[in-house]
């Protein structure tokens, strides 16, 4: 019955150090001491205050007022105690008196709990100093890295940005403080979008929301070939999914902080491409764009990223390049983890049903958003390419698991990745991926897809749609 | 207690505008949850609901959880394969969403038959019947004429929100879907492979009677 775990006695500890408290106080008011030296058998050498106090008492006699503190103390002492304090104790004058050799063993036990705890105590102490360390040595490396990209990088980008420090620098992920601005110098603006040239579009977009909600949807012929009911829908759709884009975070939602630039760069956006509109997967893409830059570079960020050929065809739901893409993916799949391969194609588990989501959000929404946040820096960096290389990372990683799951499971898992996924063993999953099958890059592979499909619709129109 | 000794496996399709509530009414059917704040879905999602029918039956059924953008359709299509049935979920709050109805039927059975060249069976269901002010519910008749007409084989008023006939709206597809597959043993020969069965030696026609 006095098998107190050492658990029990940890969580007792504030019980227990209260006591111990009480004790020392009384003996000669010293200071809090955690795992202090408890003298056992405390009540074989009572205190002479105590005693004189428990004599006046008896005798009846009046002693001084007891002060406030008195009463605290005198309070704690009957307080309920731990089971581990009872082990210190004698059992009561009316039961019989524990054998020596039992109150030994406790005292030994008691003994051990303590030596325990203090050496949990010191471990966990060792441990959160360690962490302490880690993390100033990461605030301390993240500060180095601001500097570099500020004082070094960002003045000289044109020469600097592909040299072989940079581009390790960009591995380890850009400091949040300077992402946006390197994330536009990566993108670039091909387009030429000006910052009057997205008012013009927000402007344009906020014409056919009032009208919209007026009621009157004017056919404006100058879109001819766009019908009302099209671009009403894209408007539409923009109000419903906005609240669906990361609702966890609360801030894109209405009446957060951040719904008004998410609608403003979508809507801007529908006018600036009526050919394209609103695609969803948009929403979120926008999103982490809004996170790192201010509203009009998010949009020229945003455009120009959607106008490179993997999102174009993507976006426009062009789906013989989709599956061009998705077949270039399967090559490098096959090559790097054939026995995963093999194993999906028996289950019919095809790329479409993974790739889709994690294409079109850019991981946005698959990924803890700061780990999305380092796999755009690398995308930035190295292209479409790095995409498709992020998803053999993530089925690296999972390869075991994923080997042993049937479809069902495979494809709920891989639409659901786990919430708690560590950047570290991420990218060592990603480094760790070739793109190179039978010495050819990613680009020629998939250029020698594109060229093949092109014949084969050329060979058969009749299988076009 | 005896094993089952009868398992199905049915693909079912669950397809509707944006936003009208495909996730909430999977979440609520599998996980007995709710929640407003779902992402949207790209591509496509998947649950896995497991039913004991009756004593000897097991039903799984693979619900796949379609991205509402008509945009999407050409890629989807792949996503219809081989499933035995479907829901198509409208917003009764949204008129849009109830017009598109008739266009995802016909998109579905355009591109999806059952072996034996029917048509599979879907179920409709009018969502969000919890937000009322209904405008076309309070007319029974008419969605029983709509769906005899557009060939559902029922309809339901669901909530998600509230939890309301999700589970009567499942066991309706489910027993039709049980009942066409009897249709189907009956009309292929029996040596002919049977992709909808996990274990292809059950040829048994036992849901006939109970639809």
């Amino acid at each position: 019955n006095m098998a107190v775990s050492p658990v029990l006695l940890l969580t007792d500890r504030n019980l227990l150090a209260r006591k111990q408290n009480a004790r020392l106080d009384k003996q000669n008011d010293s200071g809090w001491k955690l795992f202090g030296k408890v003298p056992l058998r405390e009540n074989a050498q009572r205190e002479p205050k105590r005693m004189q106090k428990e004599y006046e008492d008896k005798a009846g006699r009046p002693s001084r007022p007891p002060s406030p503190r008195q009463n605290v103390r005198k309070n704690l002492d009957f307080e309920p105690l731990s089971t581990t304090a009872l082990i210190l104790e004698d059992r009561p004058a009316n039961l019989p008196a524990k054998p020596a050799e039992e109150a030994q063993k406790h005292r030994q036990q008691y003994e051990e709990m303590v030596v325990q705890a203090k050496k949990r105590e010191l471990k966990e102490a060792q441990r959160r100093k360690k962490q302490l360390e880690e993390r100033c040595k990461v605030e301390e490396s993240i500060g180095n890295a601001v500097l570099t990209w500020n004082n070094e990088i960002l003045p000289n980008w044109e020469t600097m940005w592909c040299s072989r420090k940079v581009r390790d620098l960009w591995w380890q992920g850009i400091p949040p403080s300077v992402r946006g601005k390197v994330w536009s110098l990566a993108i670039g603006n091909e387009l030429n979008i000006t910052h009057e040239l997205f008012d013009i579009c927000l402007a344009r977009a906020k014409e056919r929301w009032r009208s919209l909600s007026s009621g009157g949807s004017d056919v404006e012929s100058e879109d001819a070939g766009f019908s009302a009911a099209d671009k009403e829908a894209s408007l539409e759709l923009i109000k419903l999914d906005i609240s669906r884009t990361f609702p966890n975070l609360c801030i894109f939602q209405q009446g957060g902080p951040y719904h008004d630039m998410l609608h403003s760069i979508l809507g801007a956006y529908t006018c600036y491409r009526p050919d394209v509109g609103y695609v969803q997967g948009m929403s979120f893409i926008a999103a982490v764009l809004i996170l790192n830059l201010d509203t009009a570079d998010a949009f020229i960020a945003f455009s120009n990223l959607l106008n490179k050929p993997c999102q174009m065809a993507f976006f426009r739901v062009d789906h013989g390049l989709m599956l061009t893409y998705f077949a270039a993916f399967e090559v490098f799949f096959e090559e790097n983890l054939p026995k995963l391969f093999a194993h999906f194609k028996k289950n019919n588990l095809t790329p479409d049903i993974y790739l889709i989501d994690w294409i079109f959000t850019l991981y946005s929404k698959s990924l803890p958003l700061d780990l999305a946040c380092r796999i755009w820096d690398v995308f930035c960096r190295d292209g479409e390419e790095f995409l498709f290389r992020t998803a053999l990372g993530i089925l690296k990683l999972f390869e075991d698991i994923l080997t042993r799951m049937d479809f069902i499971h495979s494809a709920q898992f891989l639409t659901r990745l786990p919430e708690d996924l560590p950047a570290d063993e991420v990218f060592a999953a990603i480094s760790a991926v070739q793109m190179q099958s039978r010495n050819k890059k990613w680009a020629q592979v998939l250029a020698a897809l594109q060229k093949d499909s092109r014949e084969m619709e050329k060979g058969s129109p009749s299988l076009r749609h | 207690m005896q094993a089952p000794h009868k398992e199905h496996l049915y693909k079912l399709l669950v397809i509707g505008d944006l936003g009208v509530g495909k996730t909430s009414i999977i979440k609520r059917y599998v996980h007995q949850n709710f929640s407003s704040h779902y992402r949207a879905t790209i591509g496509v999602d998947f649950a896995l609901k497991v039913l004991h029918w009756d004593p000897e039956t097991v039903v799984r059924l693979q619900l796949w959880d379609i991205a509402g953008q008509e945009r999407f359709g050409n890629m989807t299509r792949v996503y219809y394969r081989e499933a035995m049935g479907a829901f198509i979920v409208f917003d009764v709050t949204r008129p849009a969403t109830f017009e598109a109805v008739t266009k995802w039927k016909n998109d579905l059975d355009s591109k999806l038959t059952l072996p034996n060249g029917k048509p599979v069976s879907v179920v409709l269901l009018a969502n969000k019947c919890d937000q009322g002010k209904d405008m076309l519910m309070n007319n029974g008749l008419k969605m029983d004429q709509f769906c005899k007409e557009h060939g559902f084989v029922g309809w339901f008023e669901t909530s998600a929100k509230e939890n309301i006939n999700i589970d009567e709206a499942s066991r309706c597809l489910v027993k039709h879907i049980l009942a066409n597959e009897c249709d189907l043993m009956e009309s292929i020969e029996p040596d002919l492979v049977k992709p909808h069965l996990t274990s292809p030696k059950v040829i048994s026609c036992s849901s006939c009677a109970k639809s």
